[in-house]
């Protein structure tokens, strides 16, 4: 994790980064010039007074300063990394700030949503930068995992039991001052976890296999922790009905073993299992069976469970294909009834970008976690060892993967699940995860770093006489 | 139209513009280094980085390229030679077959290790692991793309 003795450390200019980044902050200001004059228009004060008007400079100008401070980090610490990641999640950020500025600010208690937002991202960004620069061997994950994942476990048991519920989730923990929600962070150590795991066990995976049947499953000894896995999952629904999380780790669990082992019949049998334990759940959990009922007709209860779909289906209806431009939506949006969608600035903000930036908009959203996640694979693909190629791929599925599960249940292409947007979400938890998650992928894209050595044990050796080798 | 309404509209548009600059430009670095990965001879199914060689043939640091049969021993018909002198004549074999590397002691006088734990026969060898044949120390990684 630290310098070794005698490594220089010479600057390396980062021009793609510096381009993109550029990109991003004329993107933003335009964008921040376009809200801040329709929002003069609507409410009747002139728009040109003297100068552009922006929304809110100040804050405008102190993310793009971060930015601009982690890309110079970056060039004077020098590693040849990557220089796309910095500049796409910076502009996801950018984003998320134009629109919680524009949301009612009462929706964060203390400082106010937009200035809340900011402080988090600016510390993502830094989060990003620190470990992009400073992470030079994975050493410190791949040797503990068992203790990540005791840590994790630990995490979770004491969510369980000492979390504060909030509107009948048990997601967030206090500890004195500090609070968060640690499904966030369980998604970094379930993936550091199975790499580890998964690396250490490919090559029994792919060799072995019990046959029940016509089914491949995986050698018993290691369909354990599968199971395990699979437990986890549900028991997070049944105890905290976080769906969210749970399909989430579910989903990125699979997908890794499928990465490691490219049998899909293991997916399948994964797959079976989830849906088998959902449907057991839809009979016993009444939130999960409401969950359900809204995904299949939100309109049937439009003005009760379902009214929070109705009304970001509404939103992207209105939004049309070009949208009807930043701070142009509905005026009450966020906000409680009328037109307005609960929860907006933590489950709904793709709704209110769906609004405001239209189809092209929303798929130039999507477009960018795309690219977030062919730089993670590509990162993966050349990476020299099994365990870095499985967490480079682990830890960009995890934005991709929330990514679609929450931009999917805004469309009500499959049934809600309260998760964060990364990057674009309201929350401190969520943005620094993600920081870390993406600070990591970076910091993985360096090659020139060696793996740590396996544990060798020599044992005496005989000299070889026997053959006439010269 | 009123010339404020009209430049709002171009401000949006603008905004949405610059997005797809955004994704044009990324999408373009990301054509130009597959296409970089491609011209690199893609046969390699792995590579061997040498640790520790005390005998100094294989160099320590040298990295071979695997084809899917690989033979290592002191013997000059290996692919690759193993100067030393625990190493046996024709030492071990590496293949990759379909999804895995797999490595074979050939009957050493020495052995064969995989992360320091003597192999019988075949065993399973994964990128990141460590193989000792006499006191020379090898690592399979991933090929480079």
């Amino acid at each position: 994790m630290t310098l070794g003795p005698g490594r220089r450390i010479r600057p390396r200019l980062r021009r793609r980064e510096l381009t993109l980044l550029l990109i991003t902050a004329v993107a933003l200001a335009i964008g921040s010039v376009s809200l801040a004059a329709t929002r003069d228009l609507a409410d009747g004060t002139p728009v040109v007074g003297d100068g552009l008007p922006f929304a809110d400079a100040t804050a405008l100008v102190i993310y793009l300063g971060t930015l601009l401070a982690a890309h110079l980090l970056l060039v004077i610490t020098g590693r040849r990394t990557d220089q796309v990641l910095l500049p796409t999640v910076g502009l996801l950020g950018g984003i998320s700030l134009l629109l919680m500025e524009r949301l009612p600010q009462d929706l964060a208690g203390g400082l106010g949503l937009g200035t809340t937002q900011l402080v988090w991202l600016t510390g993502s960004v830094a989060v990003i930068a620190l470990v992009a620069a400073f992470v030079r061997g994975d050493a410190w994950l791949r040797l503990y995992k068992y203790t990540w994942a005791a840590f994790g476990v630990g995490l979770l048991l004491l969510t369980f039991l000492a979390g504060r519920e909030i509107n009948g989730q048990r997601l967030t923990l206090a500890i004195g001052p500090v609070s968060g929600q640690p499904s966030e962070l369980l998604k970094v150590i379930l993936v550091v976890f199975l790499a580890g795991y998964l690396s250490e066990n490919r090559a029994l995976l792919v060799e072995q296999s019990t046959r029940v049947g016509p089914i491949r499953l995986p050698p018993l000894p290691y369909l354990a922790p599968m199971v395990a896995m699979w437990a986890i999952a549900l028991s997070i629904v049944v105890v905290q009905f976080d769906l969210g999380a749970a399909l989430l780790f579910f989903a990125v669990f699979l997908l890794l073993l499928y990465v490691t082992t490219a049998r899909a019949s293991f997916v399948a049998l994964g797959l079976a299992a989830f849906v088998g334990g959902g449907a057991v759940l839809y009979e016993l959990v009444p939130r999960v069976q409401t969950r359900i009922d809204i995904w299949l007709d939100p309109f049937a209860t439009a003005s009760s469970t379902g009214y929070q779909v109705v009304q970001a289906l509404h939103a992207f209806a209105r939004g049309g294909i070009l949208g009807t431009g930043l701070a142009a939506g509905l005026p009450e949006v966020g906000g409680l009834p009328p037109g307005g969608i609960p929860a907006l600035h933590t489950d709904f903000p793709l709704a209110a970008l769906g609004e405001e930036l239209g189809l092209i908009g929303v798929l130039a959203i999507l477009g960018l976690y795309l690219v977030v996640i062919e730089r993670g694979l590509r990162i993966a693909a050349s990476a020299a060892d099994d365990f870095r190629a499985i967490l480079a791929a682990g830890l960009s599925l995890v934005i991709g993967v929330q990514a679609f599960i929450i931009a999917a249940g805004n469309l009500k292409l499959i049934p809600l699940t309260g998760i964060t947007l990364p990057f674009i979400s309201y929350g401190g938890s969520s943005l620094l995860t993600n920081g870390l998650v993406v600070g990591l992928l970076i910091a993985l894209s360096d090659r020139g770093v060696e793996p740590p050595p396996p544990p060798t044990a020599r044992r005496g050796l005989r000299r070889v006489f026997d053959r006439g080798v010269p | 139209m009123d010339g404020v309404v009209l430049s709002i509209w171009v401000l949006r548009l603008a905004f949405l513009a610059l997005l797809y600059l955004f994704l044009w430009t990324v999408v373009r670095t990301l054509l130009r280094d597959l296409r970089a990965a491609a011209r690199e001879p893609g046969a390699e199914l792995g590579r061997l980085v040498v640790l520790a060689s005390p005998g100094g043939e294989p160099a320590v640091g040298a990295a071979f390229s695997l084809d899917a049969v690989t033979t290592l021993g002191r013997d000059v018909n290996n692919t690759i030679v193993v100067d030393d002198e625990f190493a046996s004549g024709s030492h071990a074999v590496l293949t990759y077959r379909g999804r895995t590397w797999y490595v074979e002691d050939l009957g050493s006088t020495n052995g064969t290790y995989v992360n320091g734990n003597e192999i019988e026969g075949i065993a399973p060898v994964g990128f990141g692991d460590e193989l000792q044949l006499g006191n020379v120390r090898v690592r399979l990684e991933r090929a480079r793309r």
